[in-house]
């Protein structure tokens, strides 16, 4: 690979690489944090007798349900929204602080000053974002196998890989939304507006729609819904859903690079 | 100019912004070689002009270029043969002035350390310091480093004198005329006029998003005013004088006569030869007041 091409993805990698230390480190001690209270939990008949005084709905909206199982320890604690929330909101803050962040700093107009494409340019940046998101991930993956273990929290591997896969997926989905809007219209708040909105927004659609009878129909429309629909902490995974948020993600990213060459790059 | 002869090219250059007419139609050529001022107040459509320029900006109309390439549709093959420093400076803080030259080193290629050493000695910079700790003045330096680091054969330089002290911005002016013996071409955007009058060979004067005045620094010169002062020995002829064509504010006082003259001195040197005159004062004017002249003449 030429030095131009490392260039253009390690120059941002460089800039995110406190970042990632600190989600990777958050992330981790979350969930390490969070299943280190399993033992407390585990098969307890009183939690699931506590549960059952709660009105099923709110049950049903914050993951509580099996508390007392493997299963649904994770993902009433961890799964069913913090951290992927969490992994969507550090997607999105890489890609803005790499793309309308920088352009709004003013600190693009000398980069894009040199023989460079803004195209190359944003597909450098997008592909240092994924690589910070995988390894945020990855370290995720090892605190979640590592408490596995030390905490004795039965669970198939590949159920909680899949899961934590998914997650990623869901995470790098909003965070080539932030590309494409950013490559529309370079303005941070926008960027963080529309990419954590409609990570917020998806994650309402997918816990509260259910509850009505009315909106339970329109549930389909959340990508929350497209990754974790199959409780994939339980079920193995169908390849669609990987596919669901991964082809969407590769078509935003799409719009980003292509709308970037065509616009005005704002100065300081 | 013959076409191989000129750099930079702009044919009716026109960037509105919403409803903000930063640029009104800009035609100018900047021929191989020369040092080519850009001068105009602040907001009168410099640096939007210059990042049409470099790409950065999207004519509304018309078309900018150089090397007789587009710098819309092939603005990298142009960049790869420009450097620039932007008006407005911002520089990623977290890096040392060594790892941005590197950085930029990997972009660009044909990346000389010696030659990098060389400039951050001659600017007294020290490129292992974070950019975050550096003083507005050496944030300059560096950018002034980077656009004298690879072989280019336009230069492009936005204001590139604020905030640098007097001695650098002479070690700057020595750099742009160097740059030129290599046979580079300078485009150099001011307000500074001293800075262009010292450095440049021709200069564009903008207002309001259009060129108001176009020539070499003589020719803008002789177009302004230069003030008058003359000690006669003999009775001064208060009327002829105060006849004489351009004359601007003359007066006779006693043996003196002060005037303003906005055109030839020829005809005051015509009636000076026919008296007795002590002395003689003729005050060279600088581009400033040409510029100055040019702002009063023109609406706005």
């Amino acid at each position: 690979m030429n030095a131009r091409i490392l260039e253009l993805v390690g120059g941002p990698l460089r800039a995110m690489r406190r970042a990632t230390v600190w989600w990777s480190l958050g992330l981790a001690a979350l969930v390490a944090g969070t299943i280190s209270v399993w033992p407390a939990f585990k098969g307890s008949s009183g939690i699931s007798q506590a549960m059952d005084q709660l009105p099923s709905g709110v049950v049903q909206a914050f993951g509580l349900q099996d508390f007392g199982t493997p299963a649904g320890f994770l993902r009433g604690n961890l799964y069913d929204f913090f951290v992927p929330l969490l992994l969507a909101a550090a997607a999105v803050l890489f890609v803005n602080g790499q793309t309308a962040g920088e352009e709004a700093s003013g600190r693009m107009e000398l980069y894009l000053a040199q023989p460079i494409s803004r195209r190359a340019v944003l597909i450098g940046r997008v592909v240092a974002a994924l690589i910070a998101l995988m390894v945020v991930s990855i370290v995720l993956l090892l605190a979640q196998l590592a408490s596995d273990a030390a905490f004795d929290l039965q669970i198939d591997t590949g159920l909680v890989l899949s899961t934590i896969v998914l997650s990623g997926l869901l995470a790098a989905f909003h965070g080539s939304l932030a590309v494409a809007v950013a490559g529309i219209r370079g303005r941070p708040s926008l960027v963080l507006a529309i990419g954590l909105g409609v990570a917020f927004a998806g994650l309402i659609v997918n816990s509260l729609f259910p509850l009505s009878a009315v909106l339970a129909p329109w549930q389909g429309l959340s990508p929350w819904d497209w990754a974790f629909g199959g409780n994939p902490l339980e079920n193995a995974t169908d390849l669609w859903r990987y596919a669901a948020l991964a082809v969407p993600s590769v078509i935003l990213t799409a719009v980003g690079v292509f709308a970037v060459a065509r616009r005005d790059i704002s100065g300081a | 100019m013959d076409r191989a002869d000129t750099v930079v090219q702009i044919d009716g250059l026109v960037k509105h912004y919403g409803n903000v007419e930063a640029v009104r139609g800009i035609d100018l050529k900047v021929a191989r070689g020369e040092v080519f001022g850009f001068l105009g107040p602040n907001g009168s459509g410099k640096s939007t002009t210059i990042r049409c320029l470099l790409g950065l900006l999207r004519p509304t109309a018309g078309r900018i270029g150089a090397f007789g390439l587009d710098a819309t549709r092939e603005g990298v093959e142009m960049r790869r043969r420009l450097t620039y420093v932007p008006g407005e400076l911002r520089l990623p803080e977290r890096l040392t002035g060594m790892e941005l030259a590197t950085s930029f080193g990997h972009l660009r290629g044909g990346f000389d350390p010696a030659r990098r050493d060389q400039l951050a000695e001659r600017l007294r910079l020290d490129l292992h310091r974070h950019l975050r700790d550096l003083s507005t003045g050496n944030r300059r330096k560096i950018a002034l480093l980077l656009a004298f680091l690879f072989d280019a054969e336009l230069i492009v330089l936005d204001e590139p004198t604020i905030g640098l002290d007097p001695l650098m911005q002479r070690e700057f002016l020595a750099m742009v005329r160097e740059a030129r013996a290599a046979g580079a071409t300078v485009f150099l955007s001011s307000h500074v006029m001293s800075e262009v009058q010292r450095a440049a060979d021709r200069v564009a004067i903008l207002r309001a998003g259009k060129v108001v005045a176009q020539g070499t620094v003589a020719e803008l010169r002789g177009r302004a005013r230069q003030r008058i002062e003359v000690w006669f020995e003999d009775d001064p002829p208060a009327a002829e004088l105060k006849a004489l064509p351009d004359m601007v504010e003359p007066v006779v006082d006693d043996h003196r006569f002060t005037a303003t003259l906005s055109g030839s001195i020829q005809p005051l040197l015509t009636l000076l030869a026919s008296h007795r005159v002590g002395s003689m004062l003729v005050e060279e004017p600088d581009l400033e007041e040409a510029f100055l002249d040019l702002y009063d003449g023109e609406p706005a």
